[in-house]
């Protein structure tokens, strides 16, 4: 049965991640550098429980803030250039903090034994929950409850002109600039909002694991995190989570069976997807695609998003 | 008075050795730097013609150089035949990874081939993990033992070796864009897809060729880089396309010129880093090296700031 909670933990975290990149995704940016944000929030939440004893709440909280703030400042230089320029300029900030955390060391003294960051180890028990008595159904829960709360929040967005505007940058920068969106302001506002939410997912993160180190947060779990909503298509948030449970669900545990075989048949799935359905598993509901596929395909969509969701 | 002297001799020693360190750790990282070039130009001229980012091309260059190193297992070739071998290897892994993800994903939507190419990057690694078992190979060098001595600097012979194939590969891709109707129908591609066509490109010729050009080019890098370092292991092609990035942007999208420049400039840069501040913070100096041109020039050093994309 634990087995299954740690499963339902890993959906949900790398749900949080998947949506992060989602919401920067959305204004038609690249960013490879959620993996370093959720590094920043893992850290930081760590840092929080670990070192200063609060509560996992403002923690996770003071994470995704801290976080948000720092996207919002890479934001600024990064997405004056676009495209393949951004992917490389949020790679590269990635690997930046992935290698800051390789170098940091930051131990305090806390019930006679040193916590903190420490180099190349990482950073050892964050211990919060077992500390704390919380049985492992209950971290699911409060994991779930955090997940289910961004996701109606970014649902409702979606459905309010904020989302509008998003997806109007999106499509086509010229066209949203002419009816007066400010482009900057659009694309930092989703960079921050991802880097809110990766940070709280990095913070919950390092809470589930108790060890994290620099290892973990490099180019590999970048391209997880844009893969997710691509894969899932950048129509709804769902797509999202849904392909959060295929990739993480399906192609890691489920098919666990096939031993090494495994993680090659990983990225030849992702190939075969992304040639067959090039604009993910839910496609993407704008204007100019649906011309595209006709109607046809909005309907296959329906009873494909009914089917994954028995 | 006698002490102090001999301190202030003692500093003037530091310094001169400081010096010659730093001289050294320069000339190696300008020899070294033509690997990232010529992966950095193998972007470029996937970029100039598709204007799409394949991922999967340091994996790609990666697998080529074991295909070399599985001929210098099997038949213990001579180093020539396992570099070819490594570079023509690369250059098919390159055609397929354009069938794969480029060639029958939507051009209107980017993300789909950025994916794929993903997910590409994702197989060919594991796939050379699986054969290789993860493990460290040594790789055949040449002139390994050989060394240049001008005055306390030395110069490697393998790493002079590296620096004249890059040179060479470079002055056949040259040739090969600027004086054979090939070039000159992937420059015209590049230039305008639909006015190529127009003219009677077959353009989905030449994007596969273009691939398969990139891709020896690629192969070339990797063989070069594992000669260099004299071992052969899966890390590296990270390291590949990361580096190849960088310089991209350093020089300027679709410049070749501009990668030349940026890889050597990123390759002297990482080993004067190394120099003053260790392995590990290395590459932390590289990419705010990076950010500072993103943030001073935007469009590279020979980019073009009106264009495209």
């Amino acid at each position: 049965m634990d087995f299954y909670f740690g499963l339902l933990q890993i959906f949900g975290v790398h749900t949080l991640l998947g949506l992060s990149a989602y919401v920067v995704l959305l204004t038609g940016q690249v960013s490879m550098a959620q993996a370093g944000f959720y590094a920043i929030g893992a850290y930081a939440a760590g840092a929080c429980t670990a070192m200063f004893g609060m509560h996992i709440l403002p923690a996770v909280l003071i994470a995704g803030l801290l976080t948000a703030v720092v996207a919002c400042v890479v934001g600024f230089p990064a997405l004056r250039v676009k495209g393949l320029m951004l992917v490389v300029a949020t790679l590269a900030f990635g690997e930046m903090v992935r290698l800051f955390f390789f170098n940091l060391t930051w131990q305090v003294e806390r019930g006679g034994e040193m916590v903190g960051p420490n180099g190349a180890e990482g950073f050892r028990s964050i211990r919060y929950f077992p500390e704390n008595g919380w049985e492992i159904w209950q971290v699911t829960g409060f994991i779930w409850i955090i997940v289910a709360v961004i996701m109606v929040a970014l649902w409702w967005v979606d459905r309010t002109r904020a989302g509008a505007v998003l997806r109007a940058v999106g499509h086509d920068e010229t066209a949203a600039q002419s009816i007066g969106l400010n482009l900057t302001a659009v694309k930092v506002g989703a960079m921050t909002a991802g880097g809110f939410i990766a940070g709280i997912g990095g913070g919950i993160y390092a809470h589930t694991v108790t060890h994290i180190e620099h290892g973990v947060f490099g180019v590999l779990l970048a391209t997880f995190a844009i893969a997710y909503p691509i894969l899932g298509g950048l129509g709804s948030i769902f797509g999202t989570l849904i392909a959060v449970l295929f990739i993480q669900g399906f192609l890691i545990e489920g098919l666990r069976f096939m031993g090494d075989w495994r993680s090659l048949l990983f990225g030849a799935l992702i190939v075969l997807a992304m040639n067959l359905r090039p604009t993910g598993l839910l496609g993407e509901h704008a204007p100019r695609l649906s011309q595209l596929f006709g109607r046809k395909t909005n309907d296959h969509d329906k009873s494909l998003e009914l089917k994954e969701a028995e | 008075m006698a002490d102090a002297s001999g301190a202030n001799e003692a500093t003037a020693k530091m310094d001169y050795f400081f010096i010659i360190d730093f001289v050294q750790s320069l000339v190696d990282g300008l020899l070294f730097g033509t690997t990232y070039a010529l992966i950095g130009i193998g972007f470029t001229l996937i970029f100039g013609v598709m204007r799409k980012l394949n991922l999967a091309y340091g994996a790609a260059a990666l697998a080529g150089t074991y295909i070399g190193l599985a001929a210098f297992l099997a038949f213990d070739a001579p180093p020539p035949v396992v570099f070819l071998a490594s570079a023509l290897g690369s250059g098919l892994i390159g055609l397929v990874v354009y069938y794969c993800c480029f060639r029958f994903t939507p051009t209107s939507y980017p993300m789909a081939s950025l994916l794929a190419s993903v997910g590409m990057l994702l197989f060919i690694d594991e796939v050379v993990i699986h054969l290789s078992h993860g493990m460290p190979f040594p790789y055949p060098s040449v002139f390994s033992d050989a060394t240049l001595e001008l005055g306390d600097i030395w110069i490697r012979g393998d790493l002079l070796f590296v620096f004249g194939m890059c040179v060479v590969a470079m002055a056949v891709l040259f040739w090969l864009l600027y004086r054979t109707p090939l070039g000159l129908a992937t420059r015209a591609v590049s230039q305008q897809p639909r006015a190529a066509q127009l003219c009677g490109i077959d353009s989905t010729r030449v994007n596969a060729l273009t691939f398969v050009i990139a891709g020896i080019l690629g192969g070339v890098a990797g063989a070069m880089t594992a000669a260099a370092v004299g071992v052969l292991s899966p890390i590296i092609a990270m390291g590949l396309t990361v580096k190849g990035l960088i310089v991209v942007v350093i020089g300027g999208l679709g410049s070749i010129p501009g990668a030349i420049i940026g890889g050597l400039l990123v390759g002297a840069a990482e080993n004067v880093f190394l120099l003053l501040r260790g392995v590990t913070e290395r590459d932390i100096y590289v990419m705010l090296l990076l950010f500072l041109f993103l943030t001073l020039r935007p469009g590279g050093l020979f980019g073009s700031t009106a264009g495209r994309d």
